[in-house]
């Protein structure tokens, strides 16, 4: 063990760090035995491609951080912040591994699927609930207004269409070299 | 009482002056982000954003044509679509020097803003179809219309890219001068992660849209923001890294404004870009159709451009480039420059490396 007080604080850090390595791969370990998934290969097969990239990463920015010595850098902060960069850049790279497995967008998708499940029919009762409400105050219902809002949308794109035909004719007419005609 | 801690400081033996002069820099910087952070909690400010001189054109239901007019000394104007939905338009003209809309004015382009607007649920029945076969080319001619050009070039911009070269694919009457693709994905066999999760076999876009009717703007913040997990985090660590360069702060108040307005997707116009682009992937294979006509990428025949970002992880490198080898024309040009799917756009490594790649291309065929 160093004598230094910044080193024996790095030593102390690795052993946690090491346990810690441990104590996630014995998980992954069982939950590789459990889920035998054949579609999360990186994940399942090598538990360590997860965690090793990021830990190495902080490891070593953190190691050239403490090895500065005791005495303090000028540039202490910058290292510290390069630090934190690398650290996050590191789990970055850690989750978008993990979310580009197959199980993780089967876990979304479920998840997904489950809220759908569950706000469908609340969403249903709740409009019913509000639409009688508001036809008992006399007020018209957000599903009026909004069919209300789409016919005033229909119209215009009639009127829009009608303004290209009319735009067509009149090209064709000025290509044949017919007189000009004034446009409304 | 600063000055005294300074000079008490200067009487450590330990204390080189480098190191002093350095510890007190870091002490200013300190003291600035800690005004500047009160200031930003006590007293925010609402960034103004779109400084550009700009004109409506055109508007028909939500969507609206803008003009950005330029001492024209480019003779052919520009069109850019950008995306439908998701965020505002404002980003392309976010702030001065720093707005992708400014630089292509001073340029002398012409510059016409498709804002496809913020639609309702009302709208829940726009199809993607509806976009490409009636809004796009309705503003496009209103353009052509405005500028007196004869020609014009066309500019799609993420999803905008796919939407604009089915328009000009199934468009030939349209006289298109140039096309250029920033950061829109073609082949969607290579889009990455939201490629991943919108797959069939774990997507029901269905269900999603039948039960939701729209696409709320949450929802598609949560898919935005589960695709870079720890950018929140990073970003919070430059603000505060950088809090005491006023300049920083107030392009990240004007950047982090339009970062955190979304807007939500009509319901129907979701489902056909997921099912047709994303999971059937009909674009490059050609087996889309809009309105009765097939869109065939190949009837692109004018000089084509197609930026990727190296780490888009949006519209990643690998779905933009394929553009390239479809369209019919021997003048065609693939740039990937770095940075990810906003930094071509906005920032200062648009400004650097995008943005004048883009200009120089065009002004040499315009």
């Amino acid at each position: 063990m160093a004598d230094n007080p910044s080193q024996q604080l790095l030593d102390m850090w690795k052993r946690q760090v090491e346990e810690g390595t441990q104590a996630w791969l014995r998980m992954m370990g069982q939950a590789q035995a459990a889920t035998s998934a054949p579609n999360m290969p990186n994940m399942a097969m090598d538990p360590q491609a997860f965690w090793r990239p990021f830990m190495d990463q902080g490891m070593a920015a953190w190691s050239k951080v403490m090895t500065q010595g005791a005495a303090p850098s000028p540039d202490l902060m910058a290292q510290w912040k390069q630090f934190l960069d690398q650290w996050i850049a590191a789990w970055s790279r850690v989750l978008e591994q993990a979310m580009s497995t197959d199980t993780f967008a089967q876990l979304m998708g479920k998840q997904l699927e489950g809220f759908l499940n569950v706000s469908a029919p609340i969403k249903k009762a709740a409009e019913q609930q509000i639409d009688a409400s508001l036809a008992g105050l006399g007020i018209p219902s957000r599903g009026q207004v909004t069919a209300l809002a789409r016919h005033v949308a229909q119209v215009e794109e009639k009127i829009d269409a009608l303004e290209d035909k009319v735009d067509r004719i009149l090209r064709r007419l000025n290509d044949a070299g017919a007189p000009r005609t004034e446009r409304a | 009482m600063k000055d005294e801690l300074f000079t008490m400081m200067g009487e450590m033996p330990a204390m080189s002056p480098a190191l002093l002069a350095r510890m007190r820099e870091e002490a200013n910087r300190n003291l600035l982000r800690m005004k500047h952070f009160g200031e930003m909690v006590m007293n925010p400010k609402e960034p103004k954003v779109g400084p550009t001189p700009r004109q409506e054109i055109f508007r028909t239901n939500k969507s609206r044509l803008w003009r950005y007019e330029s001492r024209r000394t480019v003779r052919t104007p520009l069109l850019f679509v950008p995306n439908l939905g998701i965020s505002r338009p404002y980003i392309f003209d976010l702030m001065p020097k720093g707005s992708f809309v400014e630089y292509m004015t001073q340029q002398g382009f012409d510059f016409y803003l498709v804002d496809w607007g913020v639609f309702g649920d009302e709208d829940n029945g726009l199809t993607v179809e509806d976009a490409v076969t009636k809004i796009l080319p309705r503003l496009a001619r209103k353009a052509l219309e405005s500028s007196g050009a004869s020609e014009m070039s066309v500019l799609g911009y993420c999803m905008g890219a796919p939407l604009s070269a089915s328009f000009v694919a199934t468009h030939p009457e349209f006289p298109l001068k140039n096309y250029v693709d920033m950061a829109g994905p073609i082949d969607f066999a290579h889009v990455g992660l939201f490629g991943k999760w919108l797959a069939p076999e774990v997507f029901d876009v269905d269900k999603y849209v039948d039960t939701l009717g729209s696409i709320p703007a949450e929802m598609v913040k949560m898919g935005f923001k589960l695709l870079k997990p720890t950018m929140d985090v990073s970003t919070n660590l430059n603000l505060w890294w950088n809090l005491w360069n006023p300049d920083y702060v107030s392009g990240f108040t004007a950047l982090n404004k339009w970062a955190n307005e979304y807007l939500p997707f009509p319901g129907e116009f979701f489902r056909q870009w997921v099912r047709d682009f994303y999971q059937q992937n009909k674009l490059i294979k050609g087996e889309l159709t809009m309105a009765g006509r097939r869109v065939d990428l190949r009837e692109i025949r004018c000089p084509v451009l197609a930026v990727g970002a190296k780490e888009d992880n949006i519209a990643p490198p690998a779905c933009v480039k394929p553009l390239i080898d479809v369209v019919s024309t021997r003048d065609k040009e693939y740039v990937e420059l770095p940075g990810g799917h906003i930094s071509l756009i906005a920032g200062r490594g648009a400004s650097v490396h995008c943005w004048p790649k883009v200009a120089s291309w065009l002004a040499a065929r315009s």
